[in-house]
Protein backbone atom coordinates (compact mmCIF):
# COMPACT_ATOMS: atom_id res chain seq x y z
CA UNK A 1 0.00 0.00 0.00
CA UNK A 2 1.31 3.46 -1.26
CA UNK A 3 0.41 7.01 -0.54
CA UNK A 4 0.66 7.79 -3.90
CA UNK A 5 1.37 6.61 -7.49
CA UNK A 6 4.89 7.07 -9.52
CA UNK A 7 6.16 10.35 -9.08
CA UNK A 8 6.65 11.77 -12.65
CA UNK A 9 9.00 15.10 -11.18
CA UNK A 10 9.43 16.22 -7.22
CA UNK A 11 6.67 18.68 -8.57
CA UNK A 12 4.29 15.47 -8.11
CA UNK A 13 4.11 14.92 -4.29
CA UNK A 14 2.79 18.22 -3.09
CA UNK A 15 -0.47 17.13 -4.99
CA UNK A 16 -0.76 13.73 -4.27
CA UNK A 17 -0.70 14.53 -0.26
CA UNK A 18 -3.53 17.07 -0.83
CA UNK A 19 -5.29 14.29 -2.13
CA UNK A 20 -4.37 12.16 0.23
CA UNK A 21 -6.05 14.67 2.62
CA UNK A 22 -9.13 14.82 0.67
CA UNK A 23 -8.44 18.78 -0.36
CA UNK A 24 -6.60 18.47 -3.89
CA UNK A 25 -4.08 21.51 -4.63
CA UNK A 26 -2.46 22.67 -7.13
CA UNK A 27 0.54 25.65 -7.98
CA UNK A 28 -0.46 28.77 -8.02
CA UNK A 29 2.01 31.06 -9.59
CA UNK A 30 3.04 34.03 -7.37
CA UNK A 31 3.48 36.40 -10.26
CA UNK A 32 0.10 35.64 -12.64
CA UNK A 33 -2.16 34.07 -9.89
CA UNK A 34 -2.48 31.12 -12.59
CA UNK A 35 -3.08 27.73 -11.37
CA UNK A 36 -0.83 24.78 -13.43
CA UNK A 37 -1.47 21.30 -14.15
CA UNK A 38 0.38 18.95 -13.95
CA UNK A 39 2.73 20.76 -11.31
CA UNK A 40 5.81 21.70 -12.33
CA UNK A 41 8.95 24.08 -12.08
CA UNK A 42 7.60 27.13 -13.44
CA UNK A 43 4.82 29.03 -14.45
CA UNK A 44 4.11 28.15 -18.13
CA UNK A 45 2.46 31.73 -18.88
CA UNK A 46 5.29 34.10 -16.89
CA UNK A 47 7.98 31.50 -16.07
CA UNK A 48 8.05 32.49 -12.61
CA UNK A 49 9.22 29.79 -10.15
CA UNK A 50 7.27 31.16 -7.18
CA UNK A 51 3.92 29.42 -6.35
CA UNK A 52 1.85 28.82 -3.70
CA UNK A 53 0.08 25.55 -3.06
CA UNK A 54 -3.96 26.10 -3.34
CA UNK A 55 -6.96 24.20 -2.64
CA UNK A 56 -9.07 24.17 -6.12
CA UNK A 57 -13.21 23.58 -6.08
CA UNK A 58 -13.27 20.27 -7.72
CA UNK A 59 -15.57 22.19 -9.74
CA UNK A 60 -15.48 21.99 -13.93
CA UNK A 61 -17.04 21.10 -16.93
CA UNK A 62 -16.40 17.82 -19.13
CA UNK A 63 -14.42 18.50 -22.36
CA UNK A 64 -14.71 14.65 -23.51
CA UNK A 65 -14.74 11.27 -22.11
CA UNK A 66 -13.38 7.18 -23.12
CA UNK A 67 -14.61 3.97 -21.91
CA UNK A 68 -11.83 1.28 -22.19
CA UNK A 69 -13.48 -2.37 -22.89
CA UNK A 70 -10.24 -3.98 -23.16
CA UNK A 71 -8.05 -4.71 -19.75
CA UNK A 72 -4.49 -3.03 -19.80
CA UNK A 73 -4.24 -2.79 -16.10
CA UNK A 74 -5.22 -5.05 -13.69
CA UNK A 75 -7.08 -2.15 -11.27
CA UNK A 76 -9.31 -1.30 -14.26
CA UNK A 77 -11.10 -4.24 -15.64
CA UNK A 78 -13.32 -3.42 -18.15
CA UNK A 79 -15.80 -1.16 -18.74
CA UNK A 80 -14.14 1.54 -17.02
CA UNK A 81 -14.22 4.91 -18.03
CA UNK A 82 -12.31 8.36 -17.38
CA UNK A 83 -13.83 12.24 -17.88
CA UNK A 84 -11.48 14.92 -19.28
CA UNK A 85 -12.34 18.19 -17.14
CA UNK A 86 -11.97 21.84 -17.27
CA UNK A 87 -11.00 22.95 -13.81
CA UNK A 88 -12.56 26.04 -13.13
CA UNK A 89 -9.17 27.12 -12.00
CA UNK A 90 -8.42 26.63 -15.66
CA UNK A 91 -6.41 23.64 -15.93
CA UNK A 92 -7.52 20.27 -17.62
CA UNK A 93 -7.23 17.18 -15.60
CA UNK A 94 -8.25 13.47 -15.93
CA UNK A 95 -9.84 11.79 -13.21
CA UNK A 96 -12.09 8.22 -13.08
CA UNK A 97 -16.12 7.86 -13.84
CA UNK A 98 -18.10 5.47 -12.42
CA UNK A 99 -20.33 3.25 -14.56
CA UNK A 100 -23.04 4.52 -13.62
CA UNK A 101 -22.66 8.04 -14.31
CA UNK A 102 -21.24 7.63 -18.26
CA UNK A 103 -24.45 7.87 -19.55
CA UNK A 104 -24.76 11.28 -17.98
CA UNK A 105 -21.57 12.89 -19.50
CA UNK A 106 -21.99 15.64 -22.04
CA UNK A 107 -19.42 17.93 -23.32
CA UNK A 108 -19.63 20.88 -21.11
CA UNK A 109 -21.55 18.80 -18.48
CA UNK A 110 -20.99 19.99 -14.87
CA UNK A 111 -19.13 17.72 -12.50
CA UNK A 112 -17.83 17.97 -9.05
CA UNK A 113 -14.52 16.36 -8.13
CA UNK A 114 -14.84 13.12 -5.70
CA UNK A 115 -12.49 10.91 -4.42
CA UNK A 116 -12.19 7.46 -4.48
CA UNK A 117 -9.73 4.49 -3.56
CA UNK A 118 -7.54 3.00 -5.63
CA UNK A 119 -6.37 -0.99 -5.52
CA UNK A 120 -2.82 0.32 -4.47
CA UNK A 121 -3.53 2.38 -1.64
CA UNK A 122 -3.93 5.96 -2.37
CA UNK A 123 -6.72 7.69 -3.29
CA UNK A 124 -7.46 9.21 -6.35
CA UNK A 125 -9.79 12.06 -8.27
CA UNK A 126 -12.52 11.27 -9.86
CA UNK A 127 -15.88 12.93 -11.03
CA UNK A 128 -19.30 12.80 -11.04
CA UNK A 129 -22.02 15.12 -12.36
CA UNK A 130 -23.11 17.88 -10.50
CA UNK B 1 5.09 35.20 -39.50
CA UNK B 2 8.29 32.90 -39.79
CA UNK B 3 5.94 31.16 -41.60
CA UNK B 4 5.97 33.36 -44.56
CA UNK B 5 9.93 33.90 -44.65
CA UNK B 6 10.72 29.97 -44.66
CA UNK B 7 10.37 30.49 -48.64
CA UNK B 8 11.75 27.57 -51.16
CA UNK B 9 15.17 27.18 -49.99
CA UNK B 10 14.12 23.58 -49.77
CA UNK B 11 12.37 22.84 -52.63
CA UNK B 12 13.85 20.21 -55.23
CA UNK B 13 17.06 20.74 -53.18
CA UNK B 14 17.01 16.64 -52.59
CA UNK B 15 15.57 13.82 -54.32
CA UNK B 16 14.65 10.17 -52.56
CA UNK B 17 16.81 7.88 -55.40
CA UNK B 18 16.16 4.61 -53.67
CA UNK B 19 13.65 2.97 -51.03
CA UNK B 20 13.38 -0.41 -49.83
CA UNK B 21 11.60 -2.30 -46.68
CA UNK B 22 11.65 -6.12 -45.35
CA UNK B 23 9.50 -8.43 -46.06
CA UNK B 24 6.59 -7.49 -43.60
CA UNK B 25 4.21 -10.06 -44.10
CA UNK B 26 7.20 -13.19 -43.42
CA UNK B 27 8.43 -11.24 -40.72
CA UNK B 28 4.69 -10.74 -39.27
CA UNK B 29 4.61 -14.78 -39.73
CA UNK B 30 7.81 -15.34 -38.33
CA UNK B 31 7.37 -13.22 -35.06
CA UNK B 32 3.62 -14.69 -34.67
CA UNK B 33 5.44 -18.15 -34.57
CA UNK B 34 7.53 -17.17 -31.91
CA UNK B 35 10.68 -16.63 -33.87
CA UNK B 36 12.67 -13.67 -33.19
CA UNK B 37 14.54 -13.29 -36.73
CA UNK B 38 15.98 -10.03 -36.09
CA UNK B 39 16.55 -6.83 -34.36
CA UNK B 40 15.70 -3.41 -34.87
CA UNK B 41 19.07 -3.13 -36.30
CA UNK B 42 19.19 -6.14 -38.65
CA UNK B 43 15.95 -5.34 -40.02
CA UNK B 44 17.72 -1.24 -40.52
CA UNK B 45 20.47 -3.60 -42.05
CA UNK B 46 18.39 -5.18 -44.50
CA UNK B 47 16.49 -2.68 -45.22
CA UNK B 48 19.57 -0.05 -46.47
CA UNK B 49 20.89 -2.91 -48.18
CA UNK B 50 18.06 -3.57 -50.45
CA UNK B 51 17.42 0.61 -51.20
CA UNK B 52 20.83 0.96 -51.97
CA UNK B 53 20.36 -1.57 -54.51
CA UNK B 54 17.51 -0.08 -55.71
CA UNK B 55 19.42 3.00 -56.10
CA UNK B 56 22.53 1.18 -57.72
CA UNK B 57 24.71 3.29 -55.24
CA UNK B 58 27.12 1.51 -52.81
CA UNK B 59 28.10 2.80 -49.41
CA UNK B 60 31.28 4.50 -50.68
CA UNK B 61 28.54 6.96 -52.08
CA UNK B 62 27.13 7.55 -48.88
CA UNK B 63 28.20 10.49 -46.41
CA UNK B 64 25.01 10.84 -44.26
CA UNK B 65 23.21 8.32 -41.86
CA UNK B 66 19.98 9.13 -40.25
CA UNK B 67 18.55 6.92 -38.29
CA UNK B 68 15.23 5.79 -37.14
CA UNK B 69 13.82 6.81 -33.37
CA UNK B 70 13.95 3.12 -32.35
CA UNK B 71 17.85 2.51 -32.78
CA UNK B 72 20.73 4.04 -31.78
CA UNK B 73 22.74 6.47 -33.72
CA UNK B 74 26.65 4.99 -33.24
CA UNK B 75 25.13 1.72 -33.08
CA UNK B 76 23.49 1.56 -36.61
CA UNK B 77 26.17 2.82 -38.10
CA UNK B 78 28.70 0.70 -36.90
CA UNK B 79 26.74 -2.14 -37.90
CA UNK B 80 25.81 -0.87 -41.62
CA UNK B 81 29.55 0.63 -41.09
CA UNK B 82 29.01 3.46 -42.38
CA UNK B 83 31.54 6.36 -41.58
CA UNK B 84 29.53 9.48 -42.27
CA UNK B 85 30.33 12.86 -42.37
CA UNK B 86 27.03 13.76 -40.82
CA UNK B 87 24.61 12.00 -39.03
CA UNK B 88 21.55 12.54 -36.45
CA UNK B 89 18.46 10.26 -35.24
CA UNK B 90 14.77 10.81 -36.25
CA UNK B 91 11.32 9.63 -37.40
CA UNK B 92 10.53 9.57 -40.52
CA UNK B 93 9.06 12.61 -41.51
CA UNK B 94 11.69 14.64 -39.61
CA UNK B 95 14.39 11.88 -41.00
CA UNK B 96 13.56 13.19 -44.69
CA UNK B 97 13.16 16.79 -43.51
CA UNK B 98 16.95 16.43 -41.98
CA UNK B 99 18.24 14.98 -44.46
CA UNK B 100 16.82 17.76 -46.71
CA UNK B 101 18.81 20.21 -44.60
CA UNK B 102 21.66 19.19 -43.95
CA UNK B 103 22.21 18.46 -48.11
CA UNK B 104 20.86 22.15 -48.75
CA UNK B 105 23.93 23.49 -46.02
CA UNK B 106 26.28 21.08 -47.84
CA UNK B 107 26.82 19.16 -44.86
CA UNK B 108 25.99 15.90 -46.66
CA UNK B 109 25.50 14.92 -50.64
CA UNK B 110 24.17 11.20 -50.13
CA UNK B 111 22.37 10.37 -47.08
CA UNK B 112 20.74 6.75 -46.02
CA UNK B 113 17.79 7.07 -43.66
CA UNK B 114 17.36 4.10 -42.31
CA UNK B 115 15.21 2.37 -39.98
CA UNK B 116 14.38 -0.84 -37.53
CA UNK B 117 11.72 -2.14 -35.37
CA UNK B 118 11.42 -5.09 -33.04
CA UNK B 119 8.71 -4.22 -31.29
CA UNK B 120 6.00 -6.34 -31.71
CA UNK B 121 9.02 -9.08 -31.40
CA UNK B 122 10.40 -7.39 -27.95
CA UNK B 123 6.73 -6.48 -26.91
CA UNK B 124 7.30 -2.41 -26.63
CA UNK B 125 4.58 -1.22 -24.88
CA UNK B 126 2.14 1.63 -26.01
CA UNK B 127 0.67 1.60 -22.38
CA UNK B 128 1.43 1.87 -18.58
CA UNK B 129 3.42 3.65 -16.55
CA UNK B 130 6.35 3.07 -18.36
CA UNK B 131 5.29 3.26 -21.81
CA UNK B 132 7.43 4.26 -24.78
CA UNK B 133 7.83 7.97 -26.00
CA UNK B 134 6.78 8.87 -21.82
CA UNK B 135 9.55 10.65 -21.31
CA UNK B 136 8.93 13.18 -24.39
CA UNK B 137 5.23 13.10 -24.42
CA UNK B 138 4.32 12.99 -20.49
CA UNK B 139 0.39 12.95 -21.72
CA UNK B 140 1.69 9.22 -22.72
CA UNK B 141 1.94 8.37 -18.97
CA UNK B 142 1.28 10.92 -16.90
CA UNK B 143 -2.98 9.77 -16.46
CA UNK B 144 -1.80 6.04 -15.53
CA UNK B 145 -3.08 6.22 -12.34
CA UNK B 146 -6.70 6.67 -13.64
CA UNK B 147 -6.25 4.21 -16.10
CA UNK B 148 -5.55 6.04 -19.03
CA UNK B 149 -2.31 4.87 -20.67
CA UNK B 150 -3.06 4.36 -23.81
CA UNK B 151 -2.20 6.53 -26.95
CA UNK B 152 -5.50 4.89 -28.60
CA UNK B 153 -7.07 6.25 -25.60
CA UNK B 154 -6.04 10.07 -25.91
CA UNK B 155 -7.44 9.63 -29.67
CA UNK B 156 -10.64 8.27 -28.46
CA UNK B 157 -10.64 11.46 -25.99
CA UNK B 158 -10.26 13.98 -28.85
CA UNK B 159 -12.67 11.91 -31.51
CA UNK B 160 -15.43 11.50 -28.75
CA UNK B 161 -15.12 15.92 -28.21
CA UNK B 162 -14.91 15.86 -32.18
CA UNK B 163 -18.27 14.10 -32.57
CA UNK B 164 -20.25 15.99 -29.87
CA UNK B 165 -18.89 19.15 -31.53
CA UNK B 166 -19.07 18.19 -34.97
CA UNK B 167 -22.22 15.69 -35.38
CA UNK B 168 -19.99 13.62 -36.87
CA UNK B 169 -20.84 9.74 -36.35
CA UNK B 170 -18.68 6.26 -35.98
CA UNK B 171 -19.83 4.94 -39.22
CA UNK B 172 -18.28 8.42 -40.80
CA UNK B 173 -15.32 7.30 -39.57
CA UNK B 174 -15.18 4.07 -40.17
CA UNK B 175 -14.85 5.06 -43.97
CA UNK B 176 -10.74 5.26 -43.19
CA UNK B 177 -10.48 2.03 -41.94
CA UNK B 178 -12.62 0.59 -44.85
CA UNK B 179 -10.98 2.91 -47.80
CA UNK B 180 -7.82 2.30 -46.44
CA UNK B 181 -7.98 -2.02 -46.44
CA UNK B 182 -9.37 -1.94 -49.52
CA UNK B 183 -6.17 -0.19 -50.96
CA UNK B 184 -4.00 -2.63 -48.63
CA UNK B 185 -6.29 -5.48 -50.63
CA UNK B 186 -4.02 -4.48 -53.95
CA UNK B 187 -1.05 -4.12 -51.92
CA UNK B 188 1.23 -7.52 -52.24
CA UNK B 189 3.09 -5.98 -48.70
CA UNK B 190 0.37 -5.17 -46.60
CA UNK B 191 -0.11 -7.54 -43.88
CA UNK B 192 -4.09 -6.90 -43.89
CA UNK B 193 -5.28 -7.75 -47.37
CA UNK B 194 -8.96 -8.86 -46.84
CA UNK B 195 -11.44 -6.43 -47.54
CA UNK B 196 -14.00 -5.13 -44.55
CA UNK B 197 -17.01 -3.55 -44.54
CA UNK B 198 -18.92 -0.38 -43.02
CA UNK B 199 -20.80 -3.30 -41.15
CA UNK B 200 -17.62 -5.00 -40.16
CA UNK B 201 -16.13 -1.84 -38.99
CA UNK B 202 -18.92 -1.07 -36.78
CA UNK B 203 -19.40 -4.59 -35.55
CA UNK B 204 -15.73 -5.12 -34.08
CA UNK B 205 -15.65 -4.73 -30.86
CA UNK B 206 -14.72 -1.32 -29.29
CA UNK B 207 -11.22 -0.96 -27.77
CA UNK B 208 -11.63 2.96 -26.53
CA UNK B 209 -15.21 3.30 -27.48
CA UNK B 210 -15.82 5.23 -29.13
CA UNK B 211 -13.03 3.80 -31.30
CA UNK B 212 -13.00 0.54 -32.48
CA UNK B 213 -10.93 -2.59 -33.00
CA UNK B 214 -10.35 -1.34 -36.88
CA UNK B 215 -9.12 2.16 -35.55
CA UNK B 216 -6.08 1.10 -33.98
CA UNK B 217 -2.80 0.20 -36.02
CA UNK B 218 -1.39 -3.02 -36.51
CA UNK B 219 1.85 -4.01 -34.27
CA UNK B 220 4.54 -5.53 -36.65
CA UNK B 221 8.49 -5.88 -36.96
CA UNK B 222 10.19 -4.37 -39.70
CA UNK B 223 12.26 -2.08 -41.45
CA UNK B 224 12.12 0.91 -44.07
CA UNK B 225 15.26 3.20 -45.90
CA UNK B 226 15.61 5.25 -48.30
CA UNK B 227 18.55 6.93 -50.06
CA UNK B 228 18.18 10.90 -49.94
CA UNK B 229 20.30 12.57 -52.45
CA UNK B 230 21.43 16.08 -53.66
CA UNK B 231 19.88 16.82 -56.68
CA UNK B 232 22.41 17.09 -59.01
CA UNK B 233 23.84 13.61 -57.38
CA UNK B 234 20.26 12.45 -57.55
CA UNK B 235 19.78 12.79 -61.62
CA UNK B 236 23.07 10.86 -61.81
CA UNK B 237 22.05 8.26 -60.10
CA UNK B 238 18.73 7.54 -61.51
CA UNK B 239 20.56 8.47 -64.95
CA UNK B 240 22.51 5.22 -64.02
CA UNK B 241 19.67 3.49 -61.70
CA UNK B 242 17.11 3.97 -64.17
CA UNK B 243 13.95 4.92 -61.68
CA UNK B 244 12.20 8.38 -61.60
CA UNK B 245 13.48 10.97 -59.30
CA UNK B 246 11.05 12.30 -56.49
CA UNK B 247 11.49 15.56 -55.36
CA UNK B 248 10.88 16.53 -51.72
CA UNK B 249 9.57 19.67 -52.78
CA UNK B 250 8.25 21.59 -49.97
CA UNK B 251 8.05 20.90 -46.10
CA UNK B 252 6.59 22.67 -43.17
CA UNK B 253 6.42 22.56 -39.49
CA UNK B 254 4.69 23.74 -36.62
CA UNK B 255 4.74 22.10 -33.03
CA UNK B 256 2.14 22.95 -30.23
CA UNK B 257 3.63 22.31 -26.74
CA UNK B 258 1.65 24.42 -24.34
CA UNK B 259 -0.46 22.65 -21.76
CA UNK B 260 0.60 19.06 -24.29
CA UNK B 261 0.38 17.28 -20.71
CA UNK B 262 -3.60 17.92 -19.75
CA UNK B 263 -4.53 17.56 -23.26
CA UNK B 264 -5.08 21.03 -24.43
CA UNK B 265 -3.96 21.53 -27.77
CA UNK B 266 -5.50 18.00 -28.73
CA UNK B 267 -9.26 18.58 -26.83
CA UNK B 268 -9.40 22.48 -27.09
CA UNK B 269 -8.01 22.98 -30.99
CA UNK B 270 -7.93 19.46 -32.09
CA UNK B 271 -4.21 20.76 -33.18
CA UNK B 272 -5.63 22.89 -36.22
CA UNK B 273 -3.31 26.09 -35.56
CA UNK B 274 -0.08 23.70 -35.95
CA UNK B 275 -1.86 22.38 -38.96
CA UNK B 276 -2.75 25.74 -40.10
CA UNK B 277 0.63 27.01 -39.90
CA UNK B 278 2.56 23.54 -41.22
CA UNK B 279 -0.15 23.38 -44.33
CA UNK B 280 1.02 26.86 -45.08
CA UNK B 281 4.75 27.01 -44.51
CA UNK B 282 4.41 23.08 -47.06
CA UNK B 283 2.43 24.27 -49.80
CA UNK B 284 3.75 28.18 -50.54
CA UNK B 285 7.53 26.10 -50.72
CA UNK B 286 6.02 23.07 -52.88
CA UNK B 287 4.31 25.55 -54.66
CA UNK B 288 1.25 23.77 -54.95
CA UNK B 289 -2.20 23.52 -52.75
CA UNK B 290 -4.41 20.44 -51.99
CA UNK B 291 -6.56 21.32 -55.43
CA UNK B 292 -2.92 19.55 -56.99
CA UNK B 293 -2.43 16.96 -54.76
CA UNK B 294 -2.71 13.09 -56.38
CA UNK B 295 -2.51 11.31 -53.42
CA UNK B 296 -2.24 12.31 -49.30
CA UNK B 297 -0.44 10.07 -46.74
CA UNK B 298 -1.55 10.64 -43.44
CA UNK B 299 0.53 8.92 -40.33
CA UNK B 300 -2.18 6.96 -39.21
CA UNK B 301 -1.67 5.41 -36.28
CA UNK B 302 -5.45 5.77 -35.21
CA UNK B 303 -7.73 6.48 -38.26
CA UNK B 304 -9.21 9.61 -36.92
CA UNK B 305 -5.70 11.36 -37.89
CA UNK B 306 -6.99 10.79 -41.70
CA UNK B 307 -10.18 13.71 -40.36
CA UNK B 308 -7.96 15.72 -38.64
CA UNK B 309 -5.43 16.06 -41.72
CA UNK B 310 -8.32 17.17 -44.38
CA UNK B 311 -9.42 19.86 -41.95
CA UNK B 312 -6.40 20.96 -40.66
CA UNK B 313 -4.56 21.25 -44.09
CA UNK B 314 -7.77 22.88 -46.14
CA UNK B 315 -8.89 19.74 -47.68
CA UNK B 316 -12.14 20.26 -46.54
CA UNK B 317 -13.59 22.95 -44.15
CA UNK B 318 -13.79 21.84 -40.27
CA UNK B 319 -15.99 19.46 -39.04
CA UNK B 320 -17.03 18.52 -42.72
CA UNK B 321 -14.40 15.61 -42.93
CA UNK B 322 -17.22 13.12 -42.45
CA UNK B 323 -19.26 14.07 -45.63
CA UNK B 324 -16.19 15.26 -47.74
CA UNK B 325 -14.59 11.35 -47.37
CA UNK B 326 -18.36 10.63 -48.27
CA UNK B 327 -18.21 12.71 -51.56
CA UNK B 328 -14.73 12.64 -52.47
CA UNK B 329 -13.92 9.22 -51.77
CA UNK B 330 -10.48 8.15 -50.38
CA UNK B 331 -10.52 4.82 -51.65
CA UNK B 332 -9.62 2.72 -54.94
CA UNK B 333 -11.00 5.42 -57.56
CA UNK B 334 -12.38 8.03 -55.29
CA UNK B 335 -11.49 11.35 -56.01
CA UNK B 336 -8.64 12.17 -53.49
CA UNK B 337 -6.55 8.52 -52.97
CA UNK B 338 -5.76 8.53 -48.85
CA UNK B 339 -3.21 6.19 -47.77
CA UNK B 340 -2.71 3.94 -51.15
CA UNK B 341 -0.39 1.65 -49.56
CA UNK B 342 -3.29 0.86 -46.48
CA UNK B 343 -1.26 2.58 -44.08
CA UNK B 344 -0.24 1.90 -40.73
CA UNK B 345 -3.93 0.05 -40.27
CA UNK B 346 -3.69 -2.15 -42.47
CA UNK B 347 -0.17 -2.24 -44.59
CA UNK B 348 2.45 -2.18 -41.76
CA UNK B 349 2.76 -0.17 -38.93
CA UNK B 350 6.78 1.18 -39.63
CA UNK B 351 6.00 4.71 -37.42
CA UNK B 352 5.23 6.88 -41.17
CA UNK B 353 8.35 5.18 -42.96
CA UNK B 354 6.25 2.89 -44.73
CA UNK B 355 4.50 6.58 -45.98
CA UNK B 356 7.46 7.43 -47.37
CA UNK B 357 8.53 4.99 -49.41
CA UNK B 358 4.76 5.05 -50.91
CA UNK B 359 4.73 8.62 -51.39
CA UNK B 360 7.75 7.53 -53.78
CA UNK B 361 6.98 4.54 -55.38
CA UNK B 362 3.33 6.16 -56.64
CA UNK B 363 4.92 9.66 -58.24
CA UNK B 364 7.50 6.73 -59.94
CA UNK B 365 4.51 4.56 -61.06
CA UNK B 366 5.33 1.32 -59.61
CA UNK B 367 2.09 1.46 -57.27
CA UNK B 368 0.89 -2.11 -59.59
CA UNK B 369 -2.64 -2.70 -58.76
CA UNK B 370 -3.09 0.18 -56.61
CA UNK B 371 -1.43 2.99 -58.91
CA UNK B 372 -3.17 5.97 -58.87
CA UNK B 373 -2.95 7.60 -62.39
CA UNK B 374 -0.55 10.01 -63.16
CA UNK B 375 0.42 10.48 -59.91
CA UNK B 376 2.87 13.82 -59.77
CA UNK B 377 2.22 15.09 -55.87
CA UNK B 378 2.24 13.40 -53.02
CA UNK B 379 1.65 14.95 -50.34
CA UNK B 380 2.57 13.53 -46.72
CA UNK B 381 0.94 14.90 -43.30
CA UNK B 382 2.34 13.67 -39.76
CA UNK B 383 0.64 14.45 -36.41
CA UNK B 384 1.92 12.71 -33.78
CA UNK B 385 1.10 14.71 -30.16
CA UNK B 386 0.91 17.78 -31.44
CA UNK B 387 3.99 17.65 -33.67
CA UNK B 388 2.64 18.55 -36.87
CA UNK B 389 5.11 17.76 -39.64
CA UNK B 390 4.46 17.77 -43.44
CA UNK B 391 5.95 16.75 -46.44
CA UNK B 392 5.29 17.11 -50.33
CA UNK B 393 6.89 15.27 -52.43
CA UNK B 394 6.67 15.57 -56.52
CA UNK B 395 8.07 14.50 -59.88
ZN1 LIG C 1 2.80 32.97 -13.72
Amino acid sequence: MTSHPRLFSPYDEPMWSSIAAREMRLQRCAGCSAFRYPPGPACPRCLGVEASWEPIAGSGRVLSWTTFHRQYLSAYPPPHSVVAVKLDEGPIMIGSVKPEHVAALAVDRAVRMVYVAHPDGYLLPAFEPA
Amino acid sequence: MPADSCGASLHKVAAVTGIAHTDWIEDYRRVRAGDKPFDSYGYGALAFSRAMADAGISRSDIDGLIVGPTTAYERMGEVLDLNPRWGDQADAVTAVAKACMAIATGMAEVVALVYGNDQRSAAIQYGGPEAMGGDAFLSYVYHSPWGLTSQGALYALMFRRYMALTGTQERDLGQVSVAQRAWASRNPHALMQKRITLDDYLAAPYIAEPLHLFDYCLINDGGVALIVAEASRARAIATKSGKPLVFVDGIGRADLNREATSLGPRLLEFYRPAQHLAARQVYEMAGVGPEDVDALLVYDSFSCHILFALEGFGYCGEGEAGSFIARTGIGPGGQLPVNTGGGHLSESYMQGWNHQIEAVRQIRGEGGDRQVPDCRHVHYVSDVAGKVVSLMYGA
